[in-house]
């Protein structure tokens, strides 16, 4: 039993952590742009927010299985985007995307 | 302590400076604010919450206020909603538990991503018989008698990816309503529906169909 501020002193993952997480356990997110947006990348936030950016059908679900699995124990909210929606949307600018590349290599979030 | 209730007391805490949480044992959490009555949770790291799980975890924590599936694709079924709606324990997801505790109305709360758009459809007078089959998912019939299978739909521009998925793992549906008051369902998405035979509508479409029941 524990109080609140007991349990934040357990180490969370931390965005930049999540983001090299997903990389190196998701083989398939190499074919696709994947991206964290929202929140999360401020620490706050009860999930965290990931866009993938590619094709549907087959590498989808593999992709989506192996993102599951990842995600086991990781609040994850995933949007998967078709590559024309991604362009017709704007999301990637609007909500201020940053790719996990750039946060798995940065120590910033 | 679980991964999810680690996160849900760390979201808690984040949100209401003034929250205090503290881990009861495995799932549950017992929730204080100033000025609020002390609420029980139970956060949940199922990807399901049937009637089943819903009346397990009753019996396991009696003094249940609130049943939290933590994932945000977390389904509930239509038999878990009933039954924890007829014995006042509030449900839905990290961001309802968090509202829910805000207002000081944990118990009565429900998913709040569908919650005003049900209440919308069980409050209009042209539907004759309404059965929830998931939180997201209902069959309505009009008062013509005609039969119609809704999906709601909740992303502020669903895209193709979303009436598949809907489609996929619900079965066939006549409607994907796209409940989100904002944005719009890409042209991919309103594609996507049309060649599954079911069609994605905004809630002014959805209306012009019950008022032509």
């Amino acid at each position: 039993m524990g109080r609140v501020k007991v349990a934040v002193v357990e180490p969370l993952m931390t965005a930049c952590e999540v983001a090299s997480y997903l990389l190196k356990s998701c083989k398939s997110l190499q074919e696709y742009e994947s991206f964290m947006f929202g929140s999360s990348l401020f620490g706050v936030g009860s999930d965290f927010d990931i866009l993938i950016v590619g094709p549907s059908g087959e590498p989808l679900n593999r992709l989506k299985a192996e993102l599951r699995l990842a995600g086991e124990e990781l609040p994850l909210d995933v949007l998967y985007m078709l590559p024309t929606e991604a362009v017709e949307t704007k999301f990637v600018t609007r909500e201020k995307c940053i790719t996990l590349k750039q946060l798995a290599d940065s120590e910033k979030y | 302590m679980n991964w999810q209730v680690k996160y849900a007391l760390k979201y808690i805490l984040a949100t209401h400076g003034t929250a205090s949480g503290q881990h009861i044992r495995d799932d549950a959490i017992r929730i204080t604010m100033p000025d609020r009555p002390e609420a029980v949770a139970v956060i949940s790291a199922a990807y399901t919450i049937n009637d089943e799980l819903a009346m397990q975890c009753h019996t396991d924590y009696p003094d249940m206020d609130f049943l939290c599936g933590y994932r945000k694709e977390c389904v509930w079924g239509g038999g878990a909603i009933r039954y924890l709606e007829s014995n006042t324990i509030g449900w839905g997801s990290a961001g309802t538990l968090n509202s829910a505790i805000n207002k000081g109305k944990v118990n009565t709360a429900a998913h709040k991503d569908y919650s005003f758009s049900y209440r919308l459809i069980r409050q209009n007078r042209s539907i004759t018989n309404l059965d929830r089959e998931f939180d997201r998912v209902f069959t309505m019939t009009l008062a013509s008698g005609r039969t119609f299978r809704v999906g709601m739909v909740t992303e502020y521009e669903p895209i193709a990816d979303s009436i598949r998925t809907l489609w996929d793992q619900f079965g066939p549906i006549d409607i994907a309503w796209n409940i989100n008051p904002n944005g719009h369902p890409t042209p991919e998405a309103i594609e996507a529906g049309r060649d599954l035979e079911c069609e994605v509508m905004k809630w002014d479409e959805l209306k012009l169909l019950l008022w032509n029941r």
